[in-house]
């Protein structure tokens, strides 16, 4: 099992299943906080996250298939592709990162963390990775989140043939357009930067 | 060269001197919060009250006569209006009589600076925690120097919440440190735990534990507040250092002083093999020596403020003020 990434709450391992390579994502133990609540948070998140893979996969939306989940850690298919962050993205890309956050929203998963760096280009199609931080939730301040961070990680045009291919295919996106118009006028988005 | 600093955001008026980043003097008043809080008003009469006595004891304790001093600094904010001015015209007051240039300091900006100077930190995580604010700032030089948010609270400083939550318990003094000296042998109970990437939220595990006063014991509360809440806080740190590649942690802020919060963070650098490190107590709490001390960076790096445009900002962010050169 050799290790290829480490999150702040996770690590990331490539390993072998029947001899198929898998990808093992494992919440470990942080030392730091008490025992009752880093069992909690470990096992509560696990099942969440696989909780909305499963969804999503269910929904027809591109994201590695799950093998097997553990209290602390799932098994999913190993993908390989390149990060849309290490690609210079295309308008086909950014429009398709735009329908795909359009259907995971119609299902009510709002990803947390949708930014180039975890969406991935396997054999010519978008794929979306790490739910680490999504819910499940239809509250539209979530999901114009969303838009917010990738608004915040893309040039200004390519974030607008995002959102636009992101309304086109959400029949009620006006209220999320809103809604982060609302949020970008607060006072902590006004200077806050960004990665 | 001799800076005077003045800080009065909230319950201290304290007075710093600094001589080449050397701090010289560091004196203050500190209002007895009791069990009430802050009346600002009130506050701000302690402030007037004492504004004297503090700068000519930190004039004394440095050892220098006053007509040594070459520039003075002020907070500007944040802080509560009303005790934030008490500097403000002190300051004023001062740089008329003894001729000094004027510095308006951030005031998160300095318990950082003070933080990275005494820690021997170059370029941290910073996780400034204190009664009004609670965030991780780190330096980015672009568009200019200064601390920028990598993550906040989404509602109050973790120093407000342990402070309310004291006075929800009735202890006297009603503040953090009241907390932390209850909730030793404490046992944890499952509380409302919050966070969003790097941010975090507070208020309804205040409202909770609240809500449990009188059903549990008060150790076991304080405990898993302070767990509960501290966690948060680690969790953010710990992914703001790995996503902006830190190999450094700091703190600083009044809730800095407390050693369970800095046992965790000192758990999460080992882990990162990074570096974690503070101040002294004395520069944790709100003090002017770390006003002085910005000021003097500022005043040699040409950031001067006329003395007509010196105001107070209640709402001054970190990463609007510019930071100076080392």
């Amino acid at each position: 099992m050799i290790q290829i990434n480490e999150g702040a709450e996770a690590k990331i391992y490539k390993t072998e299943i029947l001899g198929k390579e898998m990808v093992l994502k494992r919440r470990e133990t942080k030392k730091y906080r008490v025992k009752e609540l880093d069992e909690k948070l470990r096992k509560e998140r696990t099942r969440t996250e696989a909780r909305i893979i499963t969804r999503l996969s269910g929904s027809g939306i591109k994201v590695p298939r799950i093998a097997a989940i553990g209290l602390f850690s799932i098994y999913m298919e190993k993908l390989s592709g390149k990060l849309l962050k290490d690609l210079k993205p295309t308008v086909k890309q950014m429009t398709e990162a735009g329908e795909l956050l359009a259907r995971m929203h119609e299902v009510n998963v709002a990803h947390g963390d949708f930014t180039p760096a975890n969406l991935m280009l396997c054999n010519n199609q978008l794929y979306v990775i790490d739910f680490g931080l999504s819910e499940v939730t239809n509250s539209s301040e979530e999901k114009a989140l969303d838009l917010l961070l990738m608004k915040r990680s893309v040039s200004p045009k390519l974030y607008s043939i995002f959102e636009n291919s992101y309304r086109n295919s959400l029949g009620k996106s006006t209220e999320i357009i809103n809604r982060l118009k609302e949020i970008e006028k607060r006072g902590r988005y006004q200077t806050r930067t960004l990665a | 060269m001799p800076v005077i600093g003045l800080e009065s955001s909230a319950h201290t008026f304290g007075v710093g001197i600094v001589d080449n980043g050397k701090v010289i003097a560091n004196e203050k008043a500190m209002y007895k919060i009791g069990t009430t809080g802050m009346i600002p008003a009130k506050v701000a009469e302690f402030h007037i009250d004492n504004s004297e006595e503090v700068i000519s004891r930190a004039i004394a304790a440095a050892g220098i006569s006053a007509s040594e001093i070459e520039g003075i600094g002020y907070t500007m904010g944040p802080g509560l209006g009303p005790c934030l001015q008490v500097a403000q015209l002190s300051a004023k007051m001062l740089a008329k009589k003894l001729d000094l240039k004027i510095a308006a300091v951030n005031h998160c900006v300095a318990h950082a600076e003070i933080t990275r100077h005494y820690g021997k930190l170059k370029d941290p995580i910073m996780l400034y925690v204190s009664g009004g604010n609670s965030q991780i700032l780190t330096i980015e030089d672009k568009p200019f120097r200064h601390y920028s948010v990598a993550g906040e609270t989404f509602d109050i400083g973790i120093g407000n919440m342990l402070d309310s939550f004291a006075r929800n318990l009735k202890l006297n003094p009603a503040w953090g440190s009241s907390i932390e000296k209850h909730s030793k042998g404490g046992k944890y109970l499952q509380l409302p735990y919050t966070v969003k990437g790097m941010d975090f939220s507070f208020t309804g595990l205040l409202t909770r534990a609240t809500e449990l006063i009188g059903k549990n014991d008060i150790a076991d509360l304080c405990f898993s507040l302070q767990e509960t809440a501290f966690s948060a806080l680690c969790e953010a740190t710990e992914r703001a250092m790995l996503l902006k590649n830190k190999r450094e942690i700091g703190i600083c802020g009044g809730v800095a002083q407390n050693k369970r919060l800095r046992s965790m963070l000192n758990q999460v650098a080992i882990e990162h093999k990074s570096r974690f490190s503070y101040a002294p107590d004395e520069f944790n709490a709100d003090n002017g020596a770390m006003i002085a001390f910005v000021a003097e960076r500022m005043l040699e790096d040409g950031m001067s403020t006329p003395i007509n445009k010196c105001e107070i900002k209640q709402r001054y962010r970190a990463d609007t003020a510019r930071l100076p050169r080392d």
